[in-house]
């Protein structure tokens, strides 16, 4: 039973939210200063406004601060999912002023996108949209991809125990270092390196393929945002069509592997435990199910007579099928050639790869290939154990940095994570045949926002029903923190309704 | 009757001389002027939703340019939108039309972007043009991009900067909120210095 909260558990709770929207209002600084150096007037102004109101909250929080600076385990993952809904709100005030949305549930829609590195989007006429806007929506998928809570703790939650709580509620479990808030900087030193070096990269292929030293140097800044945190965003509706470069789609294409790849992992091969490649089962996951779904694809190909050379094989079908397993979304197709073009089996291969996505404890969302390892494994240790002599004591393992054992409570918990993506996979795509969107469309779609990848068969947009917009941000939002978090909310919430008196003494 | 002479001379000289460098600039009479041929006119999501109709064949489109001309390899390529936002972009005070933007990739022989002045962004409203060109579902030429091969480029309205105006209601709003933020924090450091640890 949850008892229910007393003051101070509010207080500490509000404040913890308080510090995630100061985050988010610390964020803000970037693309306003890309305003005044654009003398984009109008967006530094939205700016300026979403930045106070973000200071204002976190001020009447702070004011209310607890005596206890200190988080429990339940308050904890309450802050991390209330926390989110809030930084969602105040994300969108700057979106919702720049004139580019219909509602402030679209801008809402956009920001949950763009946190939870999903990149669906419903933002209209964004060919026209300032650079402060672009710069904005790509800063909170760069942040979101890391963890807003990752951005919280590396500056807001400097020396408290409950850091650790938090870290965990925004759906990573490895600690990179033993101290959490170490390990927060190690992510933002990880992702910062990769984005100069990406960057800079990507900014001399721009310029060879014609585009302005400025743009360049904005859209290669963007592009490696979009990609490093596997969401998907570009500055131009055509989405990596624009730029009608194989290069760009390759160099991308290497950095959203990267981006799917566990942070833990990328600090072990930074320290010299190279072999932990080749050991890792969240690798070697990976390598398997982008193989097989590579081969559906390519008979799908073959069977609907279309991409079937090498080139074009790469660019329009392997590019998609990766980018969806990342969970990135960057995409080279429009989005009818899902079901015009690619046929059942090829498309059926893309929507397994997303369902699947990458790692844990990396900016990709999805099964995740630690879980599809822990999943086969386990099958195969069943199989095993009905082949073997009833004394035998048969056990598996996996190597995930460390050999962890499959014992019962592994393999249940990595099943029910499975279980409730597959849940929110379903009722999506039920919800969008509800509407009377086409079968395969509500379900590529709806897989795509569950598993936080941001291809579209072409149901989300901006004259998307309402209900299935609030929906589909549950679903990223859900998503993204692995529910566990949603599920301590809605503890929270539930208790709070009920009025109980019960009290911890 | 010399001077005359020397006169028409030099005016042929000079005429000669404009002729051979709007010629050399590419910006000749033939992209400027419609193509008479009959072609079909289509919009850019009619191609998209319709790629095997269209494949391989001579279409008409119309659109603003938006975004960069990539030049590259002789050609360059530039996007053109059809969507109601080329007519009247939203930060030009159009109204939403529901929709993100509709364009298509168009490759087009390096002279002819030479009328290409703007391009649609948030500061400017781009070139309006006339396509017409070979449509490709999987173009052989760029790697089995989707794409418009142009054989002539009409310009049909110069585009323009667009003028930014900040609406009046966000200033104060803004100067509100921070008078706001400001009570707080006097009054956040007040309480922290009367009672200091505690909230």
């Amino acid at each position: 039973m949850i008892l229910r909260p007393r003051r101070d558990d509010l207080r500490a709770i509000t404040w913890g939210m308080g510090r995630i929207v100061l985050a988010v209002g610390l964020l803000m600084l970037i693309p306003l200063l890309t305003s005044l150096v654009c003398a984009e007037w109008d967006m530094a102004i939205n700016f300026v406004i979403g930045m106070l109101s973000c200071l204002i909250l976190w001020l009447v929080t702070e004011s209310h601060r607890p005596k206890k600076r200190d988080l429990t385990w339940f308050q904890g993952l309450v802050v991390v999912s209330g926390g989110w809904l809030l930084a969602t709100l105040f994300g969108a005030i700057p979106h919702w002023l720049s004139g580019h949305f219909q509602s402030f549930l679209d801008a809402c829609f956009d920001i949950m996108s763009g946190y939870t590195a999903t990149g669906l989007i419903t933002v209209q006429d964004l060919d026209h949209a300032a650079h402060g806007f672009n710069m904005w929506r790509h800063v909170l998928t760069y942040g979101g991809g890391l963890g807003i809570v990752v951005i919280a703790l590396t500056f807001l939650f400097a020396g408290t125990a409950g850091a650790f709580r938090i870290y965990v509620g925004e759906g990573r479990e490895e600690k990179i270092l033993p101290n959490v808030v170490r390990s927060a900087r190690a992510i933002w030193m990880i992702s910062l390196i990769y984005l100069v070096v990406f960057s800079s990269a990507l900014w001399l292929v721009l310029m060879r393929e014609g585009m302005p030293a400025g743009r360049g140097f904005l859209h290669s800044l963007w592009l490696v945002m979009g990609a490093w945190a596997t969401a998907g965003f570009t500055p131009q509706s055509l989405n990596l069509m624009y730029y009608r470069s194989f290069t760009v789609e390759l160099v991308t294409l290497v950095i959203f592997v990267l981006g799917a790849v566990n942070f833990a992992l990328h600090y072990a091969v930074w320290n010299g435990r190279r072999r932990e490649i080749l050991k890792n089962i969240e690798v070697r996951s990976f390598f398997v199910t982008v193989l097989l779904t590579t081969l559906l694809l390519a008979i799908g190909f073959v069977r609907e007579g279309v991409y079937t050379d090498l080139t074009t094989f790469f660019r329009r079908g392997f590019y998609n099928l990766v980018s969806g397993h990342t969970g990135t979304g960057n995409t080279t197709v429009f989005s009818v050639a899902y079901f015009k073009e690619f046929g059942f089996l090829a498309t059926f291969a893309v929507i397994t790869a997303m369902a699947i996505g990458g790692s844990a404890c990396s900016t990709a969302s999805g099964f995740k290939g630690l879980r599809m390892g822990i999943l086969f494994r386990s099958i195969r240790q069943e199989i095993r154990r009905i082949m073997s002599p009833e004394s035998a004591v048969v056990m598996e393992k996996v190597h995930h940095l460390r050999d962890i054992w499959l014992t019962g409570e592994v393999v249940r918990t990595a099943f029910l994570i499975i279980l409730c993506y597959c849940a929110i996979y379903f009722a999506g795509a039920i919800l969008g045949m509800a509407y009377g969107y086409p079968p395969h469309v509500a379900f590529f779609d709806s897989v795509s926002a569950g598993s936080n990848t941001g291809l579209s068969a072409g149901m989300v947009g901006p004259t998307m029903p309402n209900l299935l917009k609030v929906y589909f941000i549950f679903s990223m939002w859900a998503g993204r923190l692995e529910f566990v978090s949603i599920f301590a909310l809605v503890g929270f919430a539930g208790v709070l309704w009920r009025g109980r008196r019960a009290r911890k003494t | 009757m010399r001077e005359d002479m020397s006169r028409l001379t030099v005016f042929f000289l000079v005429a000669m001389v404009l002729g051979a460098m709007v010629q050399s600039s590419g910006w000749s009479a033939a992209y400027c002027k419609a193509d008479s041929r009959p072609v079909e006119k289509v919009s850019i999501r009619d191609l998209v939703e319709n790629l095997d109709h269209y494949d391989r064949k001579e279409v008409e489109i119309e659109g603003e340019v938006v975004g960069d001309v990539m030049r590259r390899g002789g050609g360059a390529w530039i996007t053109v939108n059809d969507d109601p936002y080329s007519q009247r972009s939203l930060p030009e005070g159009g109204q939403h039309a529901g929709v993100t933007n509709t364009g298509i990739g168009v490759w087009v022989l390096g002279h002819m972007v030479d009328v290409i002045s703007y391009t649609g962004s948030y500061k400017s409203k781009g070139d309006r043009v006339r396509i017409r060109g070979t449509f490709h579902r999987v173009c052989p030429q760029h790697g089995g991009d989707t794409d418009l091969h142009a054989h002539s480029l009409e310009l049909v309205e110069r585009g323009r900067p667009i003028r930014q105006e900040v609406p009046a209601w966000k200033g104060p709003l803004a100067a509100a909120l921070a008078l706001l933020a400001l009570l707080l924090w006097r009054k956040m450091y007040a309480k922290r210095r009367k009672r200091p640890g505690i909230a």
